[in-house]
């Protein structure tokens, strides 16, 4: 299997990754309250791909 | 004329009156003060006559609303803790709830931008509210509560939480929206009611105890205390005075003898003239009146 | 009307402020790609790592195009389902306790203004993700698997975005009920949840319970043709929607705005 043959695939799935990670960071940035300790979204965020930033968006701020 | 008319109103929580039979009425463009101690029914009357809680029995009316019309277009609200939308700057906050109370967006817009300036906030309008102090979220409520112009406005203990100066600037806030709607507004501290309202209900568990205007109050719980110091001795001399018919009590109080009195007039002959005629060491004469807060506490106390 | 689309732009600014815009379609692609593609990689993958043992055969059945498609619907079902719930299940029940609903109603605003703006906001945000989601898969599909026509795609968005909705009115409804968002959430799912197994009991006898959506639209892309039957559960889901909404209202009458 080449690389080359898997990347027009699997590249959106990375851009995706990344943009979620990016709009993550920039969200984590802006928020004030963080359910828990902001740092430690802060890691959930930059190391666990896709998932961590979904959390952060859906549970890790508090909304009003 | 009564602009708003609360009859019979009654709302129980869990068994408990929270709010007894509650009647009354408002005249427009009055202030008027709903004075208690706190868990004395303030908060919950004043949601019921903004139609947040539902009285349990017992009706809110207006004066010329509709019988099926809606009482939340003629009034604004502030709770005591008022919560916004954080993301929001305070003017976009403000131009929102303009919309909702029916305002076109230019409207909404223009009495925005009048009422930040008037209450004093409009630096920060372009700023997000998450990041206003507590004074200045307290303002942003006035605000928001005045954006439709309501004939009534209501303020639960407005200026409880907040420090000298933005009591202050609330106050004074309160004195110039006087002269554009009637007030009403909770509070347990008795200086805050005397301060910028005309009419005074006090309320205690959940019942009325007392209303009125405060010159009326005053005048019916007069009594006149009469305050004298000497040199020496009080004792004797609280003696002696207690022999005057005119004086009702009397008592030493900071080693000053204080002596309540119906007719001051009279007691006043009474005391001088014995004080001359028996050259007492007189050093101080004073009259005063019992204060509203006196009556506060004699009330809640019962 | 000016009132409804005052909450409905302001829960749009809300959305672009708080990064749904953003994080929501991308997660719906996410979640529709990642069967058609994993799928479609696993034999080469095994065989990267090393190829099955001598004699063992392993023989990937063939995948039609449908079945692709259809994966991303499963997906969807699961964790589409699960995101819509979590990002929603605050939509009132979170105004109503933060305590700014207090200031929000005691405005004169209509309580089904108040929640249909709401729902309608949820709405246009699951069915752009839905579209996006759906779009992505489908051109992968196309490409690594077989051609669908952009016809029975449409089909498929509009039947499947039907189930969305019921899913959006369900935890509306549960917001109006409750205001502590947790209880929304897991009284959304479970509900789901319950609709699923009794779907599973009874859906040879009820074809038309709304949880057949899905299986029905398998059938209309294998056909090619829609049938009775998924117009009957479409109509069905879209009562059932409208009897929430109309749930809601009720449920949202008999609540005191404050505590």
């Amino acid at each position: 299997m080449e690389i080359v043959e898997v990347l027009p695939i699997v590249a959106p799935i990375l851009v995706i990754q990344i943009i979620l990670m990016i709009v993550g960071l920039i969200a984590w940035t802006k928020t004030d309250e963080t359910n828990g300790p902001k740092w430690m979204w802060l890691l959930i965020i930059l190391f666990f791909s896709v998932i961590g930033p979904i959390l952060f968006f859906i549970i890790g701020r508090r909304q009003q | 004329m009564a602009m708003i008319k609360v009859d019979h109103l009654t709302k129980t929580f869990e068994g408990k009156n929270a709010v007894n039979n509650l009647s009354f009425e408002l005249s427009p463009g009055k202030c008027v003060a709903l004075l208690g101690p706190n868990g004395a029914g303030k908060t919950t009357t004043l949601r019921m006559l903004s139609g947040l809680l539902k009285p349990s029995s017992g009706t809110v009316s207006f004066e010329g609303m509709k019988e099926d019309g809606d009482i939340r277009e003629h009034i604004g609200y502030l709770p005591q803790y008022p919560v916004f939308h954080n993301w929001m700057s305070g003017k976009e906050f403000l131009v929102y709830v303009g919309q909702l109370a029916n305002l076109t967006k230019p409207q909404a817009i223009e009495q925005a931008e009048k009422y930040l300036d008037r209450v004093g906030i409009a630096d920060a309008k372009n700023r997000r509210i998450g990041k206003y102090s507590g004074g200045m979220k307290q303002r942003l409520g006035i605000a928001q509560a005045m954006i439709h112009s309501p004939q009534l406005l209501m303020l639960d203990e407005p200026v409880s939480s907040l420090d000298p100066i933005g009591r202050r600037d609330v106050l004074n806030l309160m004195e110039e929206l006087k002269a554009q709607t009637t007030i009403l507004f909770s509070t347990h501290i008795l200086s805050d009611a005397e301060e910028v309202s005309d009419d005074l209900l006090l309320m205690h568990q959940g019942e009325m105890v007392e209303s009125g205007s405060i010159e009326s109050l005053r005048e019916k719980h007069q009594t006149t205390k009469i305050h004298l110091t000497f040199r020496e001795n009080v004792d004797t001399y609280l003696n002696k005075l207690r022999e005057i018919p005119s004086i009702s009590e009397g008592y030493i109080e900071r080693n000053e003898v204080q002596l309540l009195v119906a007719d001051i007039d009279q007691a006043r002959i009474d005391i001088l003239a014995k004080a001359s005629s028996e050259q007492w060491p007189l050093i101080k004469f004073e009259v005063s009146r019992v204060s509203l807060e006196e009556l506060f506490m004699k009330v809640v106390n019962q | 009307m000016m009132q409804w689309k005052t909450i409905f732009k302001k829960e749009m600014l809300e959305y672009w402020r708080n990064f749904k815009w953003v994080w929501v379609p991308l997660v719906f692609i996410l979640i529709a790609i990642m069967d058609p593609i994993s799928t479609y990689y696993l034999p080469k993958i095994l065989d990267a790592v090393g190829g099955l043992p001598d004699g063992a055969v392993f023989e990937m059945p063939e995948i039609t195009p449908v079945a692709a498609l259809m994966m991303s619907l499963s997906e969807l079902s699961m964790f589409g389902v699960l995101v819509i719930v979590l990002m929603s299940m605050g939509l009132i029940a979170g105004e109503r306790k933060s305590g700014v609903a207090e200031l929000v109603l005691v405005k004169p605003v209509g309580y089904f203004t108040y929640i249909s703006s709401k729902w309608g906001a949820t709405l246009l945000l699951v069915w752009t993700s839905l579209i996006i989601g759906l779009l992505t898969s489908w051109y992968y599909v196309n490409l690594l698997y077989g051609d669908i026509s952009f016809g029975a795609l449409i089909q498929v968005i509009f039947f499947y975005g039907l189930w969305l909705t019921l899913v959006i009115s369900i935890t509306t409804f549960f917001n109006t009920l409750f205001k502590t968002p947790g209880i929304v959430g897991f009284l959304s799912i479970a509900t789901i949840i319950v609709m699923s197994i009794f779907n599973q009991i009874f859906s040879h006898k009820i074809t038309w319970f709304p949880n057949n959506l899905s299986s029905h639209i398998g059938d209309m892309l294998d056909s090619g043709s829609t049938s009775g039957e998924l117009w009957g559960t479409a109509l069905v889901t879209i009562i059932i929607i409208v009897a929430l909404l109309f749930a809601s209202l009720l449920a949202f009458r008999g609540k005191e705005m404050a505590n």
